[in-house]
């Protein structure tokens, strides 16, 4: 499947125009990346068939829903958490959807906790949660996040790095603990030199469940150890698996599907949820690369039935009643 | 809950120095005649009424985006060079005013406009007036400037660009 034929050279010649701005500007998003993303731009992303129209799931104590990129809806019991909700059709202006969000916004539950990994436009929509506000309680950002998070109608609270919030008296009610990841807290560029820890990962816990959500990260060891140590007992990791290449540049920011399985394997994860793949252009990868490479490692490891690779839209009950 | 938050302050770097030197490309109509310029911009002041209300509003010469597009006031100080026909150090102007900047689409970071007013060393501290959109986060806009000065009425048309 290759929506939009992202790889064609039609579209690098269509946006030369717009990269050729783009490195003028000193823009975040690369100027290559850009050239892909134009007929994306003006098209309509491909639709999702069968979208799930109720999400909540009678059968399940731990249920996935992968809504494309890196927004879950992630069921534990009778609690609901977001996680970097992005319902747009764009992303900062450049970067165009492939396909469609998995659940339409008007579908989505009343949700306990929206946690946001980071500040970069694919994660933070502004837009977004001004169209979801009335369905989230409370919003979630790591420390510095404030800067770039206006007003709206949901509690919202900046997580620094190891520091918990528990939701409720029980010792097991719902608990979220902001973890370290290696990424960066930039929105606009430039202001990387400033906005040095508004970059995290999550680890969630309630009724005894445990879920760490690795946002947008590279592969750091010592972070996945540090973390594991703290959380032995991981039932599932949701961890991103592009951009891939190049290489030589991504690898500081973003885990590639063997990385991500190292992470895996570090966390002591029973099971894994890949994203941050296929959804949005905003990298030179061939759409499929990330799947295609994370299915061939998944076999060669023989994580078959740990690994689960979900399609936009397609919902994974994890531990069932 | 209400309570002020603290946030990493905007602080002058070296990439930062680097865009303010890009100039804004704009064409000036005077006396009927259209001339190339270039302008440039320093903020020395600026409060932001669509960041969060825990975060100050208040940023001085690096101003990040979300601050200025998503609506604010800034006091402004513009220098500007015109290439009409004279000597060189008559060429250059400096404009000092105030801008409005307000968000239209996705907390202005889409889609924001402004308005303003400045004075300038043309003509002997003539007034004028302005009004500008801006997309992508404020890095890239239109500028339309008016002076009705009766003796010296100018039009000026700004692509206006800027980084950070």
């Amino acid at each position: 499947m290759d929506p939009k034929g992202i790889s064609s050279t039609r579209n690098a010649r269509n946006g030369m125009f717009l990269s050729g701005l783009a490195i003028l500007l000193g823009a975040t998003t690369p100027a290559c990346v850009v050239a892909k993303s134009m007929d994306a731009l003006v098209s309509t992303p491909q639709s999702v068939p069968h979208k799930i129209q109720n999400p909540k799931r009678a059968d399940a104590r731990l249920a996935v829903l992968w809504i494309g990129h890196a927004t879950t809806l992630i069921q534990i019991d009778d609690v609901f958490i977001l996680t970097d909700p992005v319902f747009t059709k764009s992303v900062g202006g450049l970067s165009a959807r492939l396909i469609e969000p998995g659940l339409d916004a008007a579908n989505l539950p009343q949700v306990n906790v929206a946690l946001i990994s980071h500040l970069h436009f694919d994660h933070l929509s502004l837009d977004t949660l001004d169209m979801i506000q009335h369905k989230i309680d409370r919003l979630y950002v790591p420390k510095g996040g404030f800067a770039y998070l206006p007003d709206y109608s949901f509690e919202s609270h900046e997580l620094g790095w190891w520091k918990s919030v528990q939701l409720g008296d029980r010792p097991d009610s719902l608990k979220i603990t902001a973890v370290p990841v290696q990424h960066n807290g930039m929105r606009y560029g430039i202001d990387i030199a400033w906005m040095k820890t508004s970059y995290t990962g999550y680890v969630i816990q309630y009724h005894g469940i445990t879920v760490y959500y690795g946002g947008d990260t590279a592969f750091n060891a010592k972070d996945f150890s540090d973390t594991s140590d703290l959380f032995p007992s991981i039932d599932l990791a949701i961890l991103p698996i592009g951009p891939i290449k190049p290489r030589s540049i991504m690898e500081a920011m973003h885990e590639d599907p063997p990385e991500a399985l190292d992470a895996m394997a570090l966390l002591h994860a029973k099971t894994m949820i890949p994203i941050h793949f296929d959804t949005f252009v905003n990298s030179v990868d061939e759409f499929g690369d990330a799947a295609r490479l994370l299915d061939a490692q998944v076999k060669a490891r023989h994580l078959e039935d740990k690994v689960f690779r979900l399609e936009i839209g397609q919902q994974k009950v994890v531990i069932t009643k | 809950m209400t309570a002020p938050v603290d946030v990493p302050r905007p602080i002058l770097t070296a990439p930062w120095l680097a865009t303010q030197i890009i100039p804004s490309p704009e064409i000036a109509i005077d006396h009927g005649t259209a001339f190339f310029g270039m302008q440039w911009q320093l903020t020395p002041v600026l409060y932001s009424f669509g960041v969060n209300r825990r975060i100050s509003p208040w940023r001085g010469f690096v101003v990040d985006p979300f601050a200025r597009q998503s609506g604010s006031v800034e006091g402004f100080i513009s220098p500007e060079f015109i290439a009409h026909s004279g000597n060189f150090s008559d060429q250059w102007s400096v404009r000092i005013g105030t801008r409005a900047y307000f968000p239209l689409v996705d907390h202005g970071e889409t889609l924001s406009a402004s308005i303003g007013a400045a004075v300038s060393t043309v003509h002997e501290g003539a007034a004028d007036y302005e009004a500008g959109i801006y997309t992508l986060y404020g890095f890239i806009g239109g500028v339309v400037t008016y002076s009705p000065t009766p003796d010296a009425p100018r039009w000026i048309f700004t692509l206006k660009i800027r980084v950070f």
